[in-house]
């Protein structure tokens, strides 16, 4: 409000006599206003605004002054002031060059010229002059024939046809006000004519004031500027008092419009035509698109004042004319009308969502039609979208609210209608609105109406707390989204093509993978013990997550033509395979896919996406007892430490010289949202332990290697962190259990490891967090048996001549045959040096293994061989190539040897060859994942 | 005793020492040193007493320098010697600094350190000697107590403080000249010599066969273990040295371009009259690389000739042990 009355000051006469009625308009106006006003976006505008509109306001405060002076003869007074207003106007040269010569300017020029030749011209009145004035007057005279020369063609147009620009009306206006002096008698006419009729209409003035306030406060909250707003608020007023005249209603500009009407003639009959005649009338006279604008802006205010008290019926004669017929063709007028503001900069965007919703309860009240409805609809819900200013904000709720009601009804009347037919290639004027025998084309398209809707759902997830109820509220609305995707879908199947319904069933399989089908498990679950066909039965009834994935992904594996929804479809697909733990078609499906080729090529919310199904792929092994595989699954995303940032599941902290506040605007717009998120800890967990359950038997295996290779950095890396603790107390966080287990494994002691893997804390951590816990946990702990028992063997076997198989059993509480396994699969494997004696049930140590010494003096060997290779090298570089201490037979013969040595590690055990094997096995993915990791790191790097 | 007359430290014997005889008194007192202060890969020391005769060294007396601790940090050992020596002459002991004494793990005592001091206290004691004590051999039953000098040539070069290879290679210093060892014999006085032979008719076989012990690897394996760091340590100084000289040449090979060029450019230029280009102090555009001191390698080829030594030593006595214990068990079996 304060914003109004800061501006009113600047405004023309006729809204500071409107001013003083201000505190006549009732407070609910007011605060109605000043909701409007709030708008955040308005804020940012305002400044800018201002900075010119105070140029303008200099500049026309001047040009009051020159007129005052004018009119009381001052010619020394208008000379200062002119010299005043030319040093302005050159002030605001940058804006002038930006805006163009404002029309006051000329307008004061060429008026200016006109009063100081008349004055010229009557010798007598110079005559009278006192010597300054006439002084002043000859210097003006010769100083504005200069200065309008450079305006001399704006001038002169202005001349030519004063009466048909809108300026001119202005202008009119002004010169009415400002010759009022001369024409006396006219201004007491209206004067007296004015007094008479406003105690008549007190009652009936304040809230038509109002309005009027209104629609003045609304021009100024436009980002309007320069001289237009100027001439448009009194234009507005204009239009607003004619309809009060209408009415007969004299408002307080009564001054201002007598005068025009007795100036304006021609517009005297046309007073009596509505308000919207009155505004076709000027868009023909001026077709600027701020006019336009300014129209749409003027009318709603007027219309919006009468809504908030009168019925809805009323509303009608503002949108259109009371006589009226309302046809199709006039409401499509209008709606053109109405979306040619859209996107302006000065759009009231909430306004005009209001106004295309009243334009529906028009159409629907004069049963146009559904067609026209549904052109309607679709605009109210681009019109919502395009609300936010800005991609990265969100909807508010109620926002959010009104557009799932209106794609929902927008589906109703699809559903219900057979007959329309909407597409994004329907050209605007083969639409077919009307009701007629032919069915319905309107241009849009609803499924990118739905995809934007999805969208802007998870921008709202995205910008809600994850921890708030909010959230939860927000979340809930996650069915209706689904529901109106279901709705599109099977609108689609009949109708869309088969590019859409790809489309269509993507966004419907995004709303699917990720959960998980607690019904279907229970069901497979209850159904274990029962026959078979009645498993059949209850499967084909009930809507398994998984049958829908199937046949979504089946059809958009066959009819999709874009790589890029067949990428995700497949990776939603294995996602929602390795959910519900069915890790071979996962598998199978990744390994077919290819995608670890290509994966880098992708943007990085498919690349998101990729990590994600990775990590869940992981994650399934993992249940499933592939320990293997779920570390290399898993490998590379925790590897590089930014599981959080490659899983879109948050930011890593950073400087801002990696990233800008752009960047980072960008990456938090794909970020998942919190009810996709993967667990992190679980993450982590699964990764270490499947870790700890290769590493630490390798480790064992190859103690005295020299050069024995890490599997996990990452977990070696924790291992070290344990050691550094200078007091080793009992472990709190999930990362000191595994720490600890691992010690205790190392030791052969799978008591101990079992216990600190599997207990309370972290039961509650991670392993409940699995749907079968009790799997997960019994598989756990048979694995931790196993290594334990294979750590055992590799650490102790030089201690033993022989041992028992039945000891072992015992000792490791394994069942005698998965003992004669494991130690069957190390002999074969080469990694246990030792044979079983079957009648006594023993294994017998065969001691083939070097002992540390002899290790140790192979090791001493490779050195020796490494340093004399330097030495040489050091040599050849004295004596050049050709010189030598060996000559070169000898040199190579040495290098023979060396080579035999260095070849007697691998003869000495085949377990360095299988090592080499193990991470040839390991390829199959893992390499690829590094493109694909290097691909999104690159990716942002680029972008950085 | 302290009548003999003093040798002033610049002077030059004649005879360098040829002999070091140590008095059992001596020895006791350095095993006791370590058994009471050293533990592990912990290092004892001290100061040995005494004088020299003829080309002989007499070791008389020692007494062991205290254990360094980071509490007293401004310990003056200069000051503690002196003391330690002037309250020795006041009960009428030898009191002349001839050396002093270390022990070892494991045969490492080839160091800069060890280089330094003995070096310091060679240039102002002429005869000075260190003796090297290795606990663990002795411990396996044969004492072990070594006396080592530098040669008169790693004295020269130390003098010089010319480590690089050309000076090294100018004094023609291979790691098997650094160090020399004199021999030492152990003197006891009659009486000793007597108990010790009366103990050894007391005792049993029981109490010797620490001497038979055939178990080996432990020792061999720390052995090597300490080997094949040096042996890094080598490679990592022959890969910098070959750099060095890798940058050198190609120094070398820029420089002599230059020159060329620049003669080139000379010719032209008088071919046209001109004047010459000023001649430019070429060693300034070319600063040659700092070599890396050699001095270490060196060093650590000494010190892995000397784990070589004990390793063979140990290993010669083990085999025969061995052969020795086949033997024994050939006609039983």
């Amino acid at each position: 409000m304060s914003r109004f009355f800061a501006k009113s000051d600047s405004e023309s006469e006729e809204s500071s006599s409107a001013d003083e009625i201000t505190p006549k308009a009732t407070g609910t106006t007011f605060n109605k206003q000043a909701l409007l006003l709030s708008d955040d976006e308005e804020d940012t505008k305002r400044v800018v605004r201002s900075a010119k509109d105070k140029r303008f306001e200099e500049l026309t405060n001047f040009i009051k002054t020159i007129r005052n002076a004018m009119k009381i003869r001052d010619i020394s007074k208008c000379l200062e002031e002119f010299e005043q207003l030319c040093r302005a106007f050159i002030k605001s040269k940058a804006i002038v060059d930006k805006e163009g010569v404002p029309q006051f300017y000329i307008r004061l020029l060429a008026d200016l010229e006109d009063y100081l030749n008349q004055l010229w011209e009557d010798k007598e009145g110079k005559k009278k002059m006192n010597k300054n004035n006439a002084k002043a007057l000859s210097t003006l005279r010769q100083k504005i024939r200069k200065y309008n020369r450079d305006f001399e063609t704006e001038i002169a147009s202005y001349k030519e046809n004063p009466e048909q620009s809108a300026e001119e009306e202005e202008e009119k206006d002004d010169i009415g006000s400002g010759s009022s002096s001369e024409s006396d008698d006219d201004d007491g006419v209206t004067a007296k004519s004015f007094m008479k009729k406003k105690p008549q209409e007190e009652e009936k003035a304040a809230p038509e004031a109002s309005k009027f306030l209104k629609g003045a406060a609304d021009e100024e909250s436009e980002s309007e500027d320069d001289d237009e707003s100027e001439h448009w608020s009194s234009d507005s007023v204009g239009s607003g008092s004619e309809s009060e005249d209408n009415e007969g209603t004299a408002a307080s500009l009564a001054v201002v419009f007598l005068k025009k009407t007795q100036d304006g003639d021609k517009q005297s009959d046309r007073r009596r035509d509505d308000k919207k005649e009155d505004r076709k009338r000027r868009l023909k006279k001026k077709p600027t698109e701020e006019e336009g604008e300014e129209e749409g802006e003027a009318e709603e205010g007027g219309w919006e004042k009468v809504k908030g008290g009168v019925p809805l019926v009323k509303e009608k004669p503002k949108m259109f004319a009371k006589g009226t017929e309302i046809n199709t063709a006039v409401v499509i007028k209008k709606l053109n009308e109405i979306l040619q503001a859209r996107g302006k900069k000065g759009t009231d965007r909430a306004a005009q969502i209001e106004l295309l919703h009243s334009l529906a309860g028009i159409s629907n009240e004069n049963n146009l039609g559904e067609g026209i409805l549904v052109k309607i609809k679709f605009n109210i819900i681009a019109s919502l979208y395009d609300y936010n200013p800005n991609l990265a904000a969100f909807m508010k709720a109620d926002m959010w609210k009104k557009c799932l009601d209106c794609i929902d009804e927008l589906l109703d009347i699809l559903f219900n209608n057979n007959n329309i037919f909407i597409g994004e290639n329907i050209a605007e004027d083969s639409e077919n609105l009307a009701v007629s025998d032919q069915p319905f084309r309107v241009r849009g398209c609803i499924l990118t109406l739905v995809e934007r809707m999805d969208e802007e759902f998870t921008k709202i997830m995205q910008n809600t707390d994850p921890h708030s109820q909010e959230y939860v509220d927000n979340l809930k609305d996650e069915g209706r989204v689904c529901g109106i995707i279901d709705r599109l879908l099977q609108y689609l199947e009949t109708k869309g093509s088969t590019e859409e319904v790809c489309r269509v069933y993507l966004r419907r399989i995004m709303h699917t993978y990720y959960k998980f089908d607690y019904k279907a498990h229970r069901r497979s679950l209850g159904l274990q013990g029962e026959t078979k066909s009645e498993q059949d039965q209850e499967e084909s009834e009930g809507e398994d997550s998984a049958i829908i994935m199937d046949r979504l992904c089946k059809f958009i594996y066959a009819k999709d033509r874009t790589d890029r929804i067949r990428t995700c479809a497949i990776l939603c697909h294995i996602y929602h395979h390795a959910l519900h733990s069915r890790w071979y078609q996962a598998r199978d499906l990744m390994l077919m896919s290819h995608l670890q080729d290509n994966i880098q090529h992708a943007d990085p919310p498919v690349q998101i996406l990729y990590n994600r199904t990775m990590v869940q792929l992981g994650i399934c092994a993992f249940r499933q007892g592939m320990i293997k595989d779920a570390h290399n699954a898993l490998l590379d995303i925790q590897s590089s430490g930014r599981a959080k940032e490659l899983l879109g599941q948050g930011l890593l902290m950073r400087n801002m010289q990696e990233r800008n506040a752009e960047q980072e605007k960008i990456e938090k717009r794909r970020q998942v949202p919190f009810h996709m998120h993967i667990n992190l800890e679980l993450l982590e967990c699964v990764y270490l332990v499947s870790a700890m359950l290769l590493e630490i038997p390798y480790m064992a295996a190859h103690e005295f290697d020299a050069r024995r290779r890490m599997i996990s950095k990452q977990f070696h890396h924790q291992l070290r962190v344990g050691e550094r603790q200078p007091l080793l107390g009992p472990p709190e966080s999930m990362r000191e259990h595994v720490v600890a287990a691992s010690k205790a494994m190392k030791m052969g002691d799978w008591r101990t490891c079992h216990s600190f893997i599997i207990n309370e804390k972290m039961n509650s951590k991670v392993w409940d967090l699995f749907p079968e816990t009790q799997c997960v946990r019994e598989m756990l702990v048979r694995k931790i048996q196993e290594e334990s028992l294979r750590t055992y063997l590799f650490t102790y076997s030089s201690v033993y001549d022989s041992i028992s198989m039945e000891t072992l059993s015992e000792m490791f509480e394994l069942e005698l045959p998965t003992v004669h396994s494991i130690i069957s699969k190390m002999i074969i494997n080469e990694e246990l040096m030792a044979s079983l004696d079957q009648p006594t049930q023993t294994v017998v140590m065969h001691r083939t293994e070097p002992t540390s010494l002899q290790n140790m003096a192979l090791q001493l060997a490779e050195k020796l061989g490494g340093l004399v290779e330097n030495n040489e090298r050091v040599f050849d570089l004295k004596q050049g190539v050709y010189g030598g201490y060996f000559n070169r037979d000898q040199k190579g013969g040495y290098q023979q040897k060396q080579g035999y040595q260095r070849g007697a590690p691998d003869q000495r055990g085949g377990y360095q060859q299988k090592q080499g094997y193990q991470r040839d096995q390991k390829g199959g993915y893992q390499q690829k994942q590094n493109y694909q990791r290097g691909g999104y790191r690159n990716q942002n790097q680029s972008s950085y | 005793m302290a009548s003999r007359k003093d040798t002033p430290s610049g002077k030059t014997l004649d005879t360098p020492v040829k002999q070091i005889q140590i008095e059992g008194l001596v020895v006791m007192k350095i095993i006791k040193h370590y058994q009471e202060e050293g533990q592990g890969s912990e290092v004892v020391q001290g100061v040995l007493l005494g004088l020299v005769v003829e080309d002989r060294l007499e070791i008389t007396n020692c007494f062991p320098f205290p254990q360094h601790t980071e509490d007293d940090a401004d310990f003056d050992e200069v000051q503690y010697q002196m003391e330690m020596m002037r309250s020795l002459r006041h009960v009428n002991i030898d009191h002349l600094h001839v050396g002093w004494y270390q022990s070892t793990f494991y045969g490492s005592f080839v160091s800069r350190a060890l280089l330094d001091s003995q070096f310091s206290y060679q240039h102002a004691i002429e005869e000075s000697v260190v003796l090297i004590y290795d606990p663990i051999k002795t411990a396996q039953g044969s004492l072990c107590l070594k006396a080592y000098r530098l040669t008169p040539k790693l004295m020269e070069i130390c003098k010089e403080k010319d480590f690089s290879s050309e000076g090294l290679k100018k004094a023609s210093v291979g790691f098997e000249h650094m160090f020399e060892e004199v021999p030492i014999v152990i003197k006891n006085s009659h009486l000793i010599s007597v108990l010790l032979w009366e103990l050894e008719d007391k005792s049993t076989a029981a109490d010797k066969h620490e001497l038979l012990n055939l178990s080996s690897s432990s020792h061999l394996e720390k052995s090597l273990q300490m080997l094949m760091d040096r042996v890094d340590d080598m490679s990592q100084d022959i890969v910098k040295y070959n750099n060095h000289c890798r940058s050198l040449s190609k120094q070398q090979q820029q420089k002599h371009q230059y020159v060329q060029r620049r003669q080139q450019e000379n010719a032209q230029r008088q071919s046209r009259g001109e004047p010459p280009l000023p001649e430019e102090d070429l060693s300034k555009m070319f600063k040659p690389p700092q070599p890396p001191p050699r001095m270490d390698t060196l060093l650590i080829a000494s010190q892995i000739n000397t784990y070589c030594q004990t390793i063979k030593e140990f290993t010669s006595q083990n085999l025969g042990k061995l052969f020795m214990a086949e033997a024994l068990q050939g006609p039983s079996s």
